[in-house]
């Protein structure tokens, strides 16, 4: 099985300014992984869900998902940027960490709950965040991102 | 001491959890026990038993949704906080339990 993250989905530099390119760019990067059946109708849930209520959840994090048949295999992608992107998040402070998530609608039907509910709990500490902020050691990232996602997806 | 807690936000797909991780770590650190319910989108997780609810000091009931089966606490001593304090300022939260727990068993 494919790993929930690898180095194709993180990008520790998104150049994107705003939210609906910053989740364009990563998106792109799940279809380049070849993880998508159908960028434009992942883009399309996204966004829809993304309408309903803010995915900023605060501490400068964001974490836009989509479940639906678009999506191939259960993914993360995480991007960073230093600058901040607007995300109307509920501290109204922008958003510097950026988890974007894609699950198929037939996986396991509370896969990216679980995912993010994992991702929401490790959060709250702030050496973990600090890391996401600083780190530019990749790999040391993704061996600690896939940790959590399949700790997550085993319970 | 012992505090327990439940936690639920409106979409229960974060918030939930960061309140509930905030209120496990600031009572760890304060050397309280500590058992956290989470009413979350996946449902019912570390649900609080009897035992639990008859061992606790304190109930930490979050406030933005209606929390499930609230009965199961009457007779205890509830603290309700909005699932925003509980992110950003359970360690006050703790100090204050700790405060009250002292002033009463004096």
């Amino acid at each position: 099985m494919k790993p929930i993250i690898n180095e194709t989905l993180i990008d520790l530099s998104l150049m994107a300014t705003d939210k609906k390119t910053a989740i364009q760019d990563l998106a792109k990067q799940i279809q380049s992984d070849d993880r998508l059946n159908d960028y434009d109708s992942y883009i399309e849930e996204v966004f829809r869900r993304e309408d309903l209520s803010t995915t900023g959840i605060g501490f400068g994090v964001g974490i836009p998902h989509g479940k639906t048949d678009a999506v191939k295999i259960p993914t993360v992608a995480f991007g960073r940027s230093v600058e901040g992107i607007e995300w109307e998040s509920l501290d109204d402070e922008p958003v510097h960490m950026v988890f974007l998530i894609a699950v198929p609608e037939a996986a396991a039907s509370n896969a990216h709950l679980k995912i993010l509910a994992a991702l929401s709990r490790r959060l709250m500490k702030e050496d973990f965040r600090q890391e996401l902020m600083q780190s530019k050691d990749e790999a040391s990232l993704l061996s600690q991102l896939n940790e959590i996602f399949e700790v997550a997806l085993q319970n | 001491m012992k505090v327990i807690a439940v936690t639920a936000c409106p979409s229960g797909v974060a918030h939930t959890y960061m309140a509930a991780e905030a209120i496990e770590m600031a009572a760890k650190e304060a050397g309280f026990d500590v058992k956290v319910e989470t009413q979350g989108s996946i449902g019912i997780e570390n649900a609080l038993t009897k035992e639990d609810i008859t061992s606790a000091d304190y109930v930490v009931l979050t406030k933005d949704m209606q929390i499930k089966n609230e009965t199961r606490f009457s007779g205890k001593t509830v603290v309700r906080v909005s699932v925003g304090d509980a992110i950003k300022k359970s360690n006050a939260l703790m100090k204050k339990l700790q405060q009250h727990y002292d002033s009463k068993n004096k």
